[in-house]
């Protein structure tokens, strides 16, 4: 994010809304400068939203970027409005052209990139790949602190870790393709061989009962960045793909050749997984 | 407590169409209810109790989608149509938020078709947000709201008003049959122009697509598994992912 936004050239600030271990990680990074809300433990980040946005009023940039979280999403809209300005989501890069920004978007899920001009300030949604930009010197921190709000966190619950997915470094996930119960041992053998855990889609476990909610990931599940994802029956719709677009390298295992996870894979084996997993685990031994 | 949910204003990426030359056409799509629109009309149930839920959209397709589920009237803005740039659309809404001075929530589905729509709902509202709901609830300080946050929930408190952006955590159980539907035509809907509502329009242009330069995945054909499998761990082990 902070790479693109560089591409406008000019100063890029942060605007962090957190607590300090938040503004710190971001003093690893090379912004020009940073602002710092720090929030107390109980707020959300969202009580900083009209703040933040009348600083954008003062700061006006040209351009205002956040992730698509859902704190920074709330508080960009803020900041959009404030500044009266064009607002894009699925954000993949930003250039200057003619006194214009032009803000690259996907869509079509993702097969097309459209280039929007923009007359004014933009606000997007990033959406593109992350790059390490790390400081050579820190940048200078201004901290505003913020002990009160309209909202209140009153209780944190962390998600179940039964199947120890969400620090796994390679995940086996399966899908409908399976087929069957019974053809779980299948990829349990490859499990063992891999030192993997097991994943799997929303219907393998809502409409099926095959695995349970905790190995379920996805946009309403977990989220999980391992180093490995293999994906074997799984057809890659949206809300699946969103819990794993953090791992390093994706590989798909299906027998449609035109499976939407063959756009968003690394590398994909076309052939069925009930021969293909168990020769998997045969190379692996 | 007064509720509005925001419904139908997103295309469906699906829907979209690539010519041969790369360009997109939307020509024909009708905005769709997203996957996260019914957890939205939840929500508004959930915090509206007995009073009546206002149903909000834009665009030509059929508005009784709330009104069947729920919802006592339907304010459609009937010539307006999602835009790769949300601004405008997000004012056309709030515009239609104003109408209703009593409203003290609007939930909308917080859909990744879109999320630029759901930031310009509330900016243009101008009202305190959370995203990622999955639940909410009246309280005694407004109301009490659960939003998932990565891989962790949380509880929140929060005073009204407020907007609300829900997410589904599974496709909508019982939707209503036609039945529903037909009787759902029967029920208040005020037609409104764009033009009644006056938010600038949208200066932002689209002066291009192309294909992006991202490479294409490394497809193995995996009639020979064995053959396949080498293929595949040599070039996981190249990378160094075993
Ligand atoms: C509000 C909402 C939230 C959701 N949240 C989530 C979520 O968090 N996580 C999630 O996973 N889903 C979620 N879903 C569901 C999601 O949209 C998809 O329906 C689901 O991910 C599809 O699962 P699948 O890929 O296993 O099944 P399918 O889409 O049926 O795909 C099965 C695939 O297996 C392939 N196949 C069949 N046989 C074989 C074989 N022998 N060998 C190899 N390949 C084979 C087929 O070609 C196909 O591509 C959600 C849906 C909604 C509406």
């Amino acid at each position: 994010m902070l790479t693109t936004a560089r591409a406008l050239g000019g100063e890029v600030v942060a605007c962090v809304a957190g607590p300090a271990s938040l503004a710190e990680s971001m003093q690893a990074l090379s912004f020009d400068r940073i602002i710092h809300w720090q929030v107390a433990e109980d707020l959300p980040a969202e009580v900083c939203a009209a703040e933040i946005a009348a600083r954008a009023i003062r700061e006006a940039p040209q351009a205002v970027l956040a992730s698509d979280a859902a704190s920074a999403r709330v508080i960009l809209g803020q900041a959009a409005a404030a500044l009266k300005a064009a607002i894009v989501a699925s954000v993949r890069s930003l250039a200057r052209k003619d006194g214009r920004i032009i803000v690259s978007r996907a869509t079509a899920e993702g097969k097309v990139l459209e280039d929007i001009a923009v007359p004014g300030a933009a606000a997007v949604i990033y959406d593109g790949d992350d790059m390490d930009a790390p400081a050579a010197v820190t940048a200078a921190t201004e901290t505003i602190p913020v002990t009160s709000g309209q909202m209140k966190v009153v209780e944190t619950l962390a998600a179940a870790e039964g199947a120890g997915l969400l620090t796994a470094l390679r995940v086996i996930g399966v899908g409908m393709g399976l087929g069957s119960k019974e053809n779980l041992s299948a990829v349990e053998e490859l499990a063992t061989a891999l030192n993997a855990a097991i994943a799997c889609t929303l219907p393998v476990c809502n409409d099926m009962r095959w695995l349970a909610d905790h190995n379920v990931v996805g946009s309403s599940h977990s989220q999980i960045a391992p180093d490995l994802y293999i994906a074997a029956g799984i057809s890659g719709a949206p809300n699946h793909l969103s819990g794993v677009r953090d791992a390093k390298i994706t590989v798909a295992v299906n027998n449609d050749p035109e499976a939407r996870i063959f756009k968003f894979c690394d590398y994909g084996i076309v052939g069925d997984m009930h021969e293909i997993v168990p020769a998997l685990t045969a190379a692996l031994q | 407590m007064k509720a509005a949910v925001v419904f139908k204003c997103t295309r469906n990426p699906v829907d979209a169409k690539v010519k041969l030359d790369g360009t997109v056409s939307w020509e024909g799509v009708k905005l769709a209810a997203t996957d996260d629109d019914p957890a939205a009309m939840q929500i508004a149930k959930a915090i509206a109790g007995s009073d009546e839920i206002i149903a909000i959209s834009i665009g030509d397709g059929d508005p009784a989608w709330a009104a069947a589920r729920g919802a006592a009237r339907t304010i459609l803005v009937a010539d307006a149509y999602a835009e790769a740039e949300a601004s405008r659309t997000g004012a056309l809404l709030a515009a239609c938020v104003r109408r209703a001075p009593e409203l003290e929530v609007v939930v909308l589905g917080d859909s990744s078709w879109d999320f630029a729509l759901v930031s310009a709902l509330i900016g243009q509202l101008g009202w305190p947000a959370l995203a990622g709901v999955t639940a909410a609830e009246p309280a005694p300080e407004g109301l009490k709201v659960t939003r998932k946050v990565g891989n962790i929930r949380q509880v929140l408190t929060v005073a009204v008003p407020v907007v609300l952006a829900a997410a589904a955590g599974e496709e909508e159980k019982n939707p209503p049959g036609m039945r529903d539907i037909l009787q759902a035509r029967k029920k208040p809907l005020e037609k409104l122009k764009a033009a009644d509502l006056d938010p600038a329009l949208s200066a932002a242009e689209t002066v291009g697509f192309r294909y992006p330069d991202t490479p294409s995945a490394r497809l193995i054909d995996g009639k020979d598994p064995q053959a396949a499998c080498v293929e595949l761990l040599a070039a996981l082990r190249a990378d160094g992912a075993l």
